[in-house]
């Protein structure tokens, strides 16, 4: 009786639960442990005050950054998802004019680190900013820096989620659903609405939740932008908390409880949305999704898309090229100047160095990413698991938790004098930062291979196992043919998002191991503004490069498809 | 199949390890803290990383380094510091022969760590311009105490009185956490504020910018300075009028750099160096060192009491301590703007010669701290 927990079926579930704790739970647990037992790794069996946790809605500035960051997430979620649902539907029925600049344009917001981008939304929308001074836009500064504005300029940061979430869910689709419905008469709203919006909500709910734990949990944004306009945030006061000596971990354990409360209450919303949406259609008669010219209007599309991008990446990227490109003049004014260009390959090189650890960091932890989330992925669409819903839930805490926390976690759990004798004391090496990093790519992996999971049928699979394949068999000839595009724009998108990877590599990085966000952080608090905005463009455009060289290389290709 | 079961075995066996070892491993940190930090300070088991696949692929820095090695050649150092660690490390591996391990990060990153890594420290040194969390860190018994190297008897009068009782920490400089800094573009120096009090003056409203001590490192000795001067009442009233005459209070110090230039506002209290960059760079910003004095964060050096490299440790500190190391810090570092600590340093030319300096008592703002933080963030949200 004792061995039904390790029952066949089961195996990869408990497989994947350990990894899941292993590299998320624990370390998080470490954290918020200092609230029940403070020193509780330390050798300290002192019983904690858990009056902290009631703190949080007595003391203004928990309070506040408590309600901040559910007016942020919630406003954010809507818009974001709205913009990239729409967009992600738009690209992979139609082709216009222009519409590989949004693939590139996603990517890039999604691996610029969110500092970056809001301190080029501070440089367009301050009262002296680009767009007072050069466009004479007054309006501009009132219009973002309230709630809502916040709310708009994240969700123009934060829409890649669920574009690449959505868009990969629609690389297949079953033509003769739409069609039928078309023949009795529908119009194509009626069959978008009743139809395809329904088969694809789990696509949507997938990149709504992305979009609002990465709201939720991001630091940078609202550090940058909101300090024009004082709005704290969770992440803010768990920062703040760190930031005093003697440091509280206790508090910054309460403030992350909470973030992973209000995590799992907006899976249990997902949950119960989604309780009885679960289409997988795909069949025998599923074709590629082909973007088809539309018969009229493309030309509104393209303009739509090309205004869209042109505020979402054109203002904060425009904003730091101008800064990596300009220096004070002379004589007032500013004057063009590629210095920040030349320096960032002469001092000593650490520029290089950093980009090359920050590359192969990211690269171990996207192609380990990978496994996990896979395996994470097949749990949750196919097994019978009894604790799915908290895979569920570990698989997105990293998102939402500030790196920081976690990087806390991570010293508590490595560093501990034991495992020195077993070769484990990982702290203080480089393998610590893949660990670190494929915590922070499984949410992401997860999300986006889930979606495009969903539609695989558990037919297919129970079939091919029927006939005798093996797991590794059926995952070889099933799931990776069908699910190529979705696990390519996963890994990238970990890959990409975990070079700029800030907090944790902050709190991590080895003696002597200098990594790509740690060099251009220090040139931002030395007040090197040229240097960091020209570093991260050089880095950036490394990174989008690599990944569209990928993307070129292994998308599934028409041709590929195996002929009947 | 085989494969899965394989790996979920050994992950569930990793698991189950570092959970036990969770709860046992404190109770050998109780017994022998004091040889486990030994050991550990500098890790470097070889086996370790061939065990993780990954860091084998991963450029590891080899950190192997012996006691029983003689001293200066080849040791390894760890220190760990907020700034100017490309001048140090060149200068002090090619002076002693011992080599340098450097984590550089901002204040509270490198607070963190050490607070993280209490059970098993990964430093020798310390080397930052907190002044009260490194006093924290010696009242948690962190410091090595008592020792005095020889070239302490160098030190300005002014740095001697941040030397405490025990000798826990050496001063290596102090730099302004924040002078007055004004668009020359909106006031003239006539209308320019003078002094801190100033920051409340109606004349000023709306346009003053400070970095918030919860966050910003530096911005804590400057806060506490006028708690210390005013009492607690008194500093708390004088904030409460900076925030009715709408202060806008930034995370860091290069937020409140970026307003001023941006134009946000018009005044800030801004730390020494930023506020020197800015008008080197050229920025219509000028600087006032105001008469009551300036409120100081002081750097300190200080050595982990149980670093398995107390040689090398005390030669690090040492190094700080010469004239010739600090003339270079101000001839080359990013922070270049600070008063040394010890005689016969050359400030930089630029800065203001009768700039003065004044500092909260280590140990009085050290047991502040939290309270005063929470007071400030609490009422900054308002």
């Amino acid at each position: 009786m004792r061995f039904t927990i390790f029952a066949h079926g089961s195996r990869t579930g408990w497989l994947v639960l350990a990894l899941l704790v292993l590299l998320i739970m624990l370390p998080l647990a470490a954290v918020v442990i200092q609230v029940l037992l403070p020193g509780f790794f330390f050798g300290s069996r002192r019983i904690g005050d858990l009056s902290l946790l009631g703190d949080m809605f007595r003391r203004p500035l928990w309070y506040l950054s408590l309600k901040n960051t559910l007016v942020l997430g919630l406003g954010t979620t809507a818009l974001g998802t709205a913009i990239g649902a729409a967009l992600a539907t738009a690209r992979s029925r139609w082709s216009f004019p222009g519409a590989r600049l949004l693939d590139g344009a996603v990517w890039l917001l999604i691996v610029t680190p969110s500092f970056i981008l809001a301190q080029g939304w501070v440089m367009f929308a301050a009262s002296d900013g680009l767009a007072a001074s050069w466009l004479g836009w007054r309006w501009v500064h009132d219009a973002v820096f309230t709630p809502a504005g916040l709310i708009a300029v994240m969700s123009l940061s934060k829409f890649p989620f669920a574009y690449l979430a959505v868009y990969s869910a629609l690389e297949w689709k079953m033509e003769r659903l739409g069609e039928a419905g078309r023949l009795n008469g529908g119009s194509a709203w009626t069959v978008w609405r009743t139809i395809e919006a329904p088969l694809l909500l789990p696509a949507y709910c997938s990149g709504a939740l992305l979009v609002f734990m990465d709201t939720v949990g991001d630091f940078g944004l609202p550090a940058s932008i909101a300090a024009v306009f004082r709005f704290p945030t969770l992440p803010y006061s768990i920062y703040s908390a760190l930031y005093t000596s003697p440091i509280r971990f206790d508090m910054a354990g309460v403030l992350s409880f909470y973030l992973v409360v209000l995590i799992a209450l907006a899976m249990s919303v997902q949950f119960w949305a989604l309780r009885r949406a679960r289409f997988d259609f795909l069949g025998g008669r599923a074709t590629r999704a082909r973007a088809e010219r539309p018969r009229r209007g493309a030309w509104l599309l393209a303009a739509g898309n090309f205004i869209l991008l042109a505020i979402a990446v054109g203002i904060p990227l425009g904003a730091n090229l101008l800064t990596s490109i300009t220096r004070p003049g002379q004589s007032g004014g500013t004057a063009f100047t590629l210095n920040h260009y030349r320096e960032l390959f002469v001092s000593g090189g650490q520029l290089t160095d950093a980009l090359l650890h920050s590359l192969s960091i990211a690269a171990f932890a996207a192609i380990v990413g990978l496994f996990v989330g896979l395996l994470v992925a097949y749990v949750l669409t196919y097994s019978k698991f009894k604790l799915k819903r908290a895979i569920d839930v570990i698989s997105l805490v990293s998102l939402a938790v500030p790196g920081v926390v976690l990087g806390i976690g991570y010293i508590f759990i490595w560093n501990q004098s034991w495992l020195e004798r077993i070769g484990l004391l990982l702290y203080g090496k480089p393998a610590i930062l893949v660990l670190a990093g494929v915590a922070g790519a499984i949410p992401v992996i997860t999300r986006i291979v889930t979606g495009a999971m969903a539609k695989v049928p558990q037919g297919l699979l129970s079939a091919a196992q029927m006939q005798g394949a093996s797991f590794s068999r059926r995952v070889r000839t099933i799931l990776l043919p069908l699910l190529r595009g979705a696990l390519l724009s996963a890994a990238l998108a970990a890959f990409g998002a975990s070079v700029f990877d800030l907090a944790m590599t902050s709190i991590l990085f080895p003696p002597n191991f200098m990594t790509l966000p740690v060099v251009i952080n220090k040139a931002f608090e030395d007040l090197n503004f040229g240097y960091a905005a020209a570093a991260t463009l050089t880095g950036g455009t490394a990174v989008v490069a690599l990944i569209l060289i990928m993307e070129r290389l292994f998308k599934p290709k028409e041709a590929r498809r195996p002929s009947r | 199949m085989n494969l899965t079961h394989h790996r979920k075995l050994a992950a569930l066996a990793l698991v189950g390890l570092s959970l036990t070892a969770a709860g046992c491993g404190n109770a050998n940190n109780n017994n022998n803290a004091g040889a486990a930090a030994a050991t550990a300070s500098d890790s470097a088991a070889p086996s370790s990383a061939a065990a993780s696949p990954s860091a084998t692929a991963v450029a590891s820095p080899s950190e192997s380094a012996s006691a029983s090695t003689p001293a200066g050649n080849g040791e390894t150092l760890t220190v760990y510091l907020n700034d100017f660690d490309d001048i140090v490390k060149p200068m002090f591996e090619a002076q002693t022969g011992y080599k340098l391990n450097i984590v550089s990060g901002n204040g509270a990153e490198i607070m963190s760590r050490i607070e993280a890594e209490k059970g098993n420290p990964h430093w020798d040194v310390v080397w930052m311009d907190a002044m009260p969390s490194i006093e924290g860190l010696g009242k948690a018994g962190q410091l090595l105490e008592g020792w005095e190297p020889a070239a302490a008897a160098g030190l300005t009068d002014f740095a001697k009185t941040f030397v405490p009782a025990n000798k826990a920490y050496y001063p290596t400089g102090a730099h302004a956490a924040g002078v007055i800094v004004y668009n020359t573009k909106s006031f003239g120096a006539a209308d320019a504020p003078k002094r801190w009090a100033d920051l409340a003056d109606a004349k000023y409203k709306g346009t003053v910018g400070m970095a918030d001590p919860a966050v910003a490192a530096p911005a804590y000795p400057f806060v506490s300075w006028f708690f210390q001067d005013k009492g607690i009442e008194g500093g708390q009233s004088y904030f409460d009028g900076v925030f009715k005459n709408g202060a806008h209070v930034y995370p860091k110090n290069p937020n409140v750099a970026k307003a001023l230039t941006g134009g946000e506002i018009k005044v800030a209290a801004l730390q020494e160096s930023n506020a020197y960059t800015l008008k080197n760079d050229g920025e219509p910003i000028e600087i006032v060192w105001p008469e009551e004095g300036a409120p100081a964060s002081v750097r300190v050096a200080a050595i982990q009491k149980n670093s398995a490299h107390q040689d090398a440790a005390k030669a690090f500190v040492a190094f700080l301590l010469d004239p010739k190391t600090q003339q270079a810090l101000i001839d080359q570092g990013d922070e270049s703007y600070f008063e040394p600590s010890v005689a016969g340093v050359t400030v930089k030319a630029d800065r203001n010669p009768s700039a003065k300096l004044v500092a909260a008592d280590a140990s009085w703002a050290s047991e502040h701290e939290a309270e005063i933080k929470q007071w400030f963030a609490d009422r900054s949200v308002k």
